[in-house]
């Protein structure tokens, strides 16, 4: 018994002929054995038989297009298949197996190799929301109005799946599996950590009077995408890190250096920090008192960064 | 707070259509005979000396782009204005032209032989010779006008040809850092510049503004300003820039605004616990607010202190600048928790540096810094947050406009925001104002 398996791109099984005899015919016309609705297959493309050696060869019926082996590009008359290496006719991949080939052995199917990702997807999935809660809990001075506390909820269980689940399309159609848990994960360890990140940032904003992590927040934010998108991007096709890594390195320096342009044009427009000065519960205040001499030095030395900031756009320029 | 809005709201250059003119004499029932003979008096003899001066674009013909009145002093051609008649030309005078139309058809060209930026006075010299011309009133000039005195003020309102406006005189605008008179009356677009004179015809003011939303408040120039400023600058050639004299003016009367602020010591007004920096210059119109009506009802409650010097120069028709600002916020927790009541203090305490015009044109970037302050170790002085915003003028070396913030740290359940905003001010007095005021918020107890 010979199993002829015609495959997908992506070397899926897409149908499967047995042959009983000893010899078939492959081919797109109806007197073959295993039709190949292929246009660049021709009507008798192929026929399969046994060598003496009992070794299974198709052979080239004289056809305009050939045959190959997958992932070379030598036109080949005769092939000797082996069962593992697919060969091409037209754009069609095509396996042919004896009967007795020997198959993997079962996987070992355990429930709890399924249940401990869900449970970290859970865990993560309400520290997000819980961060969110807070904070919106924290900023409410006016009167309380529960669709507030809707909008962190809607926003996790929606773009955190349609995040996940795009990655998770892709994965299906360039390596057959979807790795949504996984993808899940990703995107939930991602958000998180920008939201840990944002959390810190004001704090040492405001009790380590140290704003730049705030200012410049968005550097962190664009790095942190970029290495989600790294681990999206492995689980889709072949792995070559190196390869990924650099076309995300790439898209990273352009959206920062966007990000950076859009800033340096806002400031020079409006002439204000985009930033915002922020109070927490002085209870907070993590960085000693300066004495009033201490920070009027300070502020003394503001004037020469502003009478550069004059001699740099010249004093001219506003009255001509 | 509208009501405060509005009158804190500096003054405003004579831009209203009104057309009501002389109407409120008719219940005054023995003045009026005399009043309107006195007003057919002017009628007919001020015209020649009155002027309409045109700013037109150097190269789009015989159109203007603004108008407003001048008189005659000199019988060689000298006539007083304000500034802001003519402030396009002395800013731009390679974009624009000035022209003056006398009552008789003639016009010609107009020379500016000088500026008095703070009180809004220009001189320009005519190429008319031996023109009747007004003179200046000596009680007047001497300060003796007594009030209630009718008064006549005349321009070219809107363009629409030669007008008299009767009004009284109200004495000098109290609470106010530069000396003007206020005079009840109607002063209209395009009459700006233009004299305000006695029943004898003798000048007293010069129109220069109205106040917006008020009916009949319109202040002048005091003659004697107008006089020295004539004696000051005749004899002289126009000088070809005088962009130059205007930032000189600009620098000299700010810095004589802040050493006259500087010169009191802050008093403290109590607010809540706290005791907050308030300035005992007289020249400050102060308002207070709260939030306790508003409805849902507020869950801090926000009383404020706001006072503002109307110190406001007209530097061009885009920057209008000069004018302090201190304000206070006692901010006190109804039924917030200590982050709750953190945001709204965040809220309130954004630096807002108000520029007086355009950033681009006027102003270099902001540049900020905050921190941690303890002004002295002990019980009085509550720790504090300071954030100082300054910006420096891009045309006048040596101003800034400046604005400290500070929120005190004493307590998670309260606080009070002091806000101090210096328009045009050298750094240095920027810098010692500010210690005085930081060091001025104190806790009462």
């Amino acid at each position: 018994m010979i199993w002829v398996e015609i495959l997908s791109r992506q070397q899926e099984v897409a149908a499967r002929f047995r042959i009983v005899g000893t010899e078939a015919r492959i081919g797109r016309a109806y007197t073959n054995d295993v039709i190949v609705d292929d246009p660049y297959v021709a009507p008798e493309h192929l026929r399969l038989f046994r060598d003496e050696a009992g070794g299974l060869v198709v052979e080239d019926m004289g056809t305009a297009n050939g045959v190959y082996l997958d992932g070379s590009k030598q036109r080949l008359a005769r092939v000797l298949v082996d069962g593992r290496q697919p060969i091409r006719i037209g754009q069609t991949y095509l396996r042919i197996r004896e009967g007795n080939f020997a198959v993997e052995p079962e996987r070992i199917g355990r429930a709890e190799r399924h249940a401990l990702p869900l449970l970290l997807a859970a865990i993560l999935c309400v520290a997000l929301v819980a961060i969110d809660e807070v904070r919106t809990w924290l900023n409410q001075t006016s009167e309380v109005q529960p669709t507030t506390y809707l909008a962190p909820v809607l926003g996790v269980v929606i773009a955190v799946p349609i995040w996940a689940g795009v990655w998770a399309l892709l994965s299906r159609i360039f390596s057959g599996r979807s790795f949504f848990i996984r993808h899940l994960l990703i995107t939930l360890t991602g958000g998180l950590v920008i939201s840990l990140y944002n959390e810190v940032a004001q704090f040492s904003a405001y009790a380590l009077s140290w704003t730049a992590p705030l200012t410049y927040s968005f550097g962190p934010t664009w790095l942190v995408v970029a290495v989600m998108c790294f681990f999206h991007l492995t689980m889709i096709g072949p792995p070559r890190p190196w390869l990924k890594g650099s076309i995300v390195a790439g898209l990273l320096v352009v959206a920062l250096a966007a990000q950076v342009l859009q800033l340096t044009e806002a400031f020079f427009r409006s002439g204000r920090q985009n930033t915002m000065r922020l109070l927490m519960p002085p209870a907070l205040r993590i960085a000693p008192l300066r004495d009033e001499a201490a920070f009027f030095t300070e502020i003394g030395k503001l004037k020469s960064t502003i009478d550069a900031d004059r001699a740099k756009a010249g004093p001219d320029d506003a009255l001509r | 707070m509208a009501l405060g809005d509005l009158l804190t709201v500096s003054i405003r250059r004579a831009f209203l259509p009104l057309l009501v003119m002389a109407s409120m004499s008719g219940s005054l029932a023995r003045a009026a005979p005399d009043a309107s003979s006195a007003a057919q008096d002017i009628y007919a003899s001020a015209p020649p000396r009155l002027l309409q001066i045109r700013t037109l674009v150097a190269d789009a013909g015989q159109r203007q782009t603004s108008v407003g009145s001048g008189f005659l002093v000199s019988a060689d051609g000298l006539a007083v204005t304000n500034y802001h008649v003519v402030s396009q030309f002395v800013l731009e005078p390679k974009t624009y032209r000035l022209e003056y139309a006398a009552a008789d058809g003639s016009h010609g060209e107009v020379r500016v032989l000088g500026v008095d930026l703070p009180n809004d006075l220009a001189i320009v010299r005519l190429d008319k010779q031996d023109a009747p011309f007004f003179s200046f009133d000596a009680a007047a000039m001497a300060g003796n006008l007594a009030k209630g005195q009718r008064l006549y003020s005349m321009g070219n309102p809107l363009d629409l040809g030669f007008t008299i406006s009767e009004g009284t005189y109200n004495g000098l605008v109290e609470h106010s850092y530069s000396e003007q008179i206020h005079f009840t009356g109607a002063l209209n677009p395009g009459m700006s510049g233009g004299p305000t004179v006695t029943a004898e015809g003798a000048v007293v003011g010069v129109n220069v503004a109205t106040r917006r939303g008020g009916q009949l408040i319109s202040f002048l120039v005091p003659a004697r300003f107008a006089a020295a400023l004539v004696e000051r600058v005749r004899g002289r050639e126009a000088p070809s820039d005088l962009r130059a004299e205007v930032a000189r003016q600009l620098t000299d009367s700010r810095t004589a605004l802040y050493k006259a602020f500087a010169e009191k010591d802050f008093r403290s007004d109590t607010i809540g616990p706290y005791r907050a920096p308030a300035t005992a210059v007289p020249w400050f119109d102060c308002w207070s607010s709260t939030n306790a009506g508003g409805i849902p009802k507020p869950r801090a409650s926000i009383n404020s202190i706001s006072c503002s010097s109307e110190t406001g120069v007209f530097v061009a028709s885009d920057l209008h600048t000069g004018a302090i600002q201190i304000s206070h916020s006692y901010v006190r927790s109804v039924d917030l928790n200590q982050f709750q009541l953190a945001a709204v203090l965040t809220q309130q305490s954004q630096p807002r540096l108000v520029g007086g015009g355009p950033f681009r044109k006027w102003y270099t970037p902001e540049r900020c810094q905050e921190d941690f302050v303890r002004v002295a170790a002990d019980a009085m002085h509550p720790p504090l947050r300071v954030i100082w915003c300054s910006q420096g003028y891009r045309p006048f070396e040596g101003l800034y406009d400046v604005v400290l913030t500070a929120v005190t740290q004493d307590q998670g359940s309260e606080a009070l925001v002091s806000r101090l905003s210096l328009q045009a001010v050298g750094y240095d007095d920027a810098m010692s104002i500010g210690r005085r005021f930081l060091e001025a918020v104190q806790v009462a107890k």
